[in-house]
């Protein structure tokens, strides 16, 4: 991967892949390999980009999809290798933001199923209903739903 | 008043500190001791199944009559094994505190040495295979008739003006030949396709790693 590639088109949005790696990950070590994964996966498939959906719409896709093949694989490994492996939910995060509110709000996230947190980071990040069912690849009528669902989740948790 | 999860989502993010993007290094570290792992362990698994059949192949044999076949085989799985073992032991021996590139590069060197390897000596592998096989049939048990001979005396019967050589008709000789050519010459290849069968997978992931690594130091 070129250095210029990185910095002209991963960089700017390195924003979406740490806001999606940070709510699939419980440490900075798995963050890190998370979002250099990710980063490795746009430089790979770049040339799949059909420019039908913007190159911002297209990171939030892929990172969701990495992230969430990378979750099966470390649940998948851990299963074989130990039979008291404990989701990552289940785990306390090792890292902090400077804004305590916003560490509550991960911590909460993270409790959530795996495409429920893919949906309510997109709605967070105000992708259109259409936007989100696009990148989770579902019916947009029932996104509506799910998002009420989630935030009532979340209260609860935070609460 | 609480805030809304959007209100903590908005001002959470305008510290820019939460946002900082690690720095992309050590890239292909993981990966690249994850490969050769995997690969050390399906080798070690080959290699275990390897002796485990010289083992049983060579009672069983015994025990159907066919200890012309088992034993050549018991040994020739045994001497494979061996190989195998020499085999492992250096791929043990690749330095994991070399960098990902050079390691890979390095296990590369060996997957290339060892096929190499493996393809001359399926070149011997084969026909050696083959003629057990047509010894176990021919000869059958210790002792006691010989099928192969059995076989010989019927056909004479049957064709008494039959080509022979040596006491043996000439076709079961050409047959032998062909079988021998055959294999020898093509041996290689399926000895290649055998190897490809079972670490093709993992042999392509690591070519398209090294390339991608390749392609990532001439950017650099």
């Amino acid at each position: 991967m070129s250095s210029d590639f990185y910095t002209i088109s991963i960089l700017p949005y390195s924003g979406i892949i740490i806001k999606i790696c940070r709510a699939y990950t419980n440490s900075q070590e798995d963050f890190e390999d998370y979002y250099q994964e990710v980063c490795l996966q746009i430089w790979r498939s770049k040339d799949n980009f059909k420019q039908q959906s913007e190159w911002s719409t297209w990171i939030y896709r892929l990172s969701l999809n990495v992230c969430l093949t990378l979750l099966k694989k470390k649940k998948n490994n851990k299963q074989h290798q130990t039979s008291d492996y404990l989701p990552p939910e289940a785990v306390e995060d090792s890292r902090v933001f400077s804004d305590e509110s916003l560490n509550q709000l991960y911590s909460a996230i993270r409790q959530l199923s795996e495409i429920d947190r893919g949906v309510i980071l997109l709605y967070l990040e105000e992708k259109t209903y259409q936007e989100i069912a696009d990148i989770i690849g579902t019916n947009p009528n029932n996104i509506g739903v799910r998002i009420k669902r989630i935030k009532e989740r979340l209260k609860k948790i935070l609460a | 008043m609480e805030k809304s999860i959007e209100a903590i989502w908005k001002e959470g993010f305008i510290n820019n500190d939460a946002l900082i993007a690690p720095k992309i290094n050590d890239l292909y570290n993981q990966k690249s001791i994850d490969i050769v792992d995997k690969f050390r362990r399906m080798y070690r698994i080959n290699i275990i199944g390897i002796v485990l059949f010289a083992v049983i192949i060579l009672p069983i044999n015994i025990a159907v009559k066919i200890p012309y076949m088992g034993i050549p085989m018991f040994f020739l799985f045994l001497f494979i094994a061996f190989f195998a073992v020499k085999f492992k032991n250096k791929l043990d021996k690749i330095d994991k505190n070399l960098n990902s590139y050079q390691y890979l590069k390095t296990f590369d060197n060996w997957t290339k040495e060892m096929i190499l390897f493996n393809t001359k000596l399926s070149r011997f592998l084969y026909p050696f295979v083959f003629l057990s096989l047509v010894a176990g049939f021919w000869f059958g048990g210790f002792g006691g008739n010989i099928p192969g001979q059995d076989v010989v005396d019927q056909l004479l019967m049957n064709y008494p003006d039959m080509l022979m050589v040596f006491g043996t008709p000439l076709f079961v000789i050409l047959g032998l030949i062909f079988g021998v050519a055959f294999l020898a010459y093509f041996g290689g290849r399926i000895g290649k396709w055998d190897l490809n069968l079972g670490y093709g997978r993992i042999l392509r992931r690591l070519d398209t790693l090294l390339k991608d690594m390749e392609e990532l130091r001439a950017s650099n």
